[in-house]
């Protein structure tokens, strides 16, 4: 676990590939886990491609909705960046080549969607993608990501 | 224009005038073109000396060439002789050549006198790498290495150039240290020069 | 795509660093030169190239979405303009162009007139049926796979083989939905 303020509103973040591979997982706080890690990536994974159909699905104005359940291209119809429920908030993002990067946060955390957009740009892009001892596809522990976003994470409010 | 510009591509690379070198590329495509021959030879290798020694054959395939186009572009063909001439060439104009500035420090070993070291806070290769559990102490400038040694090869001073990280206190991350041992040879000529 | 190529915020979009053409255009000579003693078919240092392309491809398509701040990627015609005009240039520093649009839009070719990847090269008698620069293909057809569109990607003209331009053949096989990777009982 990373060393943040007790009084952070960071809770964890997974990234996922287009082939749902989990290819990190990122725990600041978590008092409660019921499921195992596996169970657990899975179920967010699944949660995220649901939303996504359903949300496509019950635009009012879009036309291209495709049919619920079924494959979509990624950045295809609209897409959601965040849900929140009494107890956590959970912001997401998509770039065309279908990497999902999901922040879970306190619920009085703002819009992240720029933070989002920056840890992919600068910290993911640079330090897990550049990185030449790193097999693509293949879940990462990177220590120059690691400290990068511990740091990152600290200036969101 | 299109057809000036097709006829100099036309023409033999040997006729073609020489590039003074500053045309530039990305850092990106540089750094994945590096990532991908790092990745290719790792897929070739039992283990991490074997990588080593295959990273250090392309370095030295780069250095062997260049030392061919500075010499020509910078040296007007002119040789250095003594060794710290050598090493300044590469401190200096091998290292502006290749990676835009000059190497940090160029430092003469204290336990060694065969032994020098060009080190640098972050060097290009290993500006985005995080070197996973179990590959030990195997750092990519294993490749920058082997470009000194192809240099030091080409020009008559043959060494056994080695890469390392070293820690920097107050520093999260270590630096790079090229480590030069000439060969005896060497050693006995820059004497006889004295 | 060219609806959503936003100008680029420079708090978001890291800007885009450069390094001398030259340790790119030798460190490639030395991958190829490996690859020559590697194996020993020329066909299969073409086929090679062509898979390390695809693996830097693979790679590079998400440094390029992140610096061109592009969101969105569905549409093979506007993809083909954009990998012209801004991707060759942000990695290559060259520009290619467009030409050649087969009537169904599904294929057509970007032409390069410059090429740092050939620097210093001239092609050995021993050499003849090499691709030299056949990562170029790999790269094209791994990043365009990444976005869903799977390709096929040839040279059909080389200036190391006499032609008068660099000719890249892209043709537009299939556009691939994200599926559901999981199976239910697993």
């Amino acid at each position: 676990m990373a060393a943040l303020a007790p009084t952070s509103r960071m809770r964890c973040m997974y990234i996922f590939n287009r082939n749902g591979v989990c290819l990190h997982y990122h725990v600041w706080m978590r008092p409660h886990t019921t499921l195992s890690q596996q169970q657990d990536q899975k179920l967010m994974f699944g949660l995220l491609f649901s939303l996504k159909s359903f949300t496509a699905k019950m635009d009012p104005v879009g036309g291209n909705k495709g049919n619920l359940g079924m494959p979509s291209l990624p950045g295809q119809g609209c897409s959601f960046h965040s849900f929140r429920t009494n107890t956590y908030k959970l912001s997401f993002m998509e770039s065309p080549s279908g990497i999902k990067l999901i922040l879970v946060t306190d619920p009085r955390m703002g819009d992240l969607r720029e933070a989002l957009r920056f840890i992919y740009n600068n910290i993911y892009v640079e330090y897990v993608v550049k990185n030449p001892l790193y097999t693509l596809g293949q879940p990462f522990k990177c220590e120059l990501f690691n400290s990068t976003l511990d740091q990152y994470v600290k200036t969101l409010q | 224009m299109i057809g000036v510009g097709r006829a100099k591509q036309n023409l033999n690379v040997v006729d073609r005038p020489l590039g003074k070198g500053k045309a530039e590329v990305s850092l990106s495509a540089f750094a994945f073109l590096f990532s991908e021959l790092v990745q290719y030879n790792q897929g070739k290798v039992e283990n991490i000396s074997d990588l080593e020694h295959r990273l250090e054959e392309a370095g030295y395939a780069v250095g062997i060439r260049m030392l061919e186009l500075l010499c020509h572009r910078e040296k007007a063909n002119r040789r250095e002789t003594r060794v710290l001439g050598i090493l300044s060439f590469v401190h200096s104009t091998v290292w502006k050549s290749l990676f835009g500035k000059v190497a940090d420090s160029l430092e003469k070993g204290t336990e060694h006198e065969d032994e020098y070291m060009i080190s640098e806070k972050e060097l290009i290769v290993n500006r985005f790498v995080s070197v996973p559990q179990g590959m030990g102490g195997f750092n990519c400038g294993t490749f920058v290495a082997g470009i000194v040694k192809g240099v030091l090869d080409g020009a008559g001073f043959p060494a056994r150039v080695t890469a390392h990280f070293v820690a920097v206190e107050g520093q999260a991350r270590p630096r790079t240290t090229i480590l030069i041992k000439f060969a005896e040879e060497v050693v006995q000529r820059d004497a006889r020069l004295g | 795509m060219r609806a959503s190529l936003r100008p680029s915020d420079p708090a978001v979009s890291p800007a885009i660093e450069r390094v001398n053409a030259e340790l790119f255009t030798l460190t490639y000579g030395a991958i190829v030169r490996q690859l020559l003693t590697d194996y020993e078919e020329i066909e299969e240092v073409n086929k090679q190239l062509d898979t390390m392309g695809y693996n830097i491809g693979a790679r590079l398509i998400d440094d390029f979405l992140a610096k061109a701040n592009i969101t969105k990627c569905t549409d093979f015609r506007e993809t083909a303009d954009v990998i012209a005009k801004v991707g060759f240039k942000m990695f290559l520093n060259v520009t290619a162009t467009v030409a050649n649009w087969s009537a169904d839009s599904m294929e057509c070719s970007l032409i390069l007139e410059d090429n740092p990847l050939v620097d210093f090269v001239e092609l050995p008698e021993t050499c003849q049926g090499l691709s030299y620069c056949n990562i170029l293909c790999g790269v094209l057809r791994g990043a365009l796979e990444m976005v869903s569109m799977r390709t096929e990607v040839k040279f059909v003209k080389d200036m190391l083989r006499g032609d008068d331009v660099f000719e890249i053949r892209m043709k537009l096989l299939e556009q691939m939905p994200e599926e559901y990777p999981y199976k239910n009982d697993e």
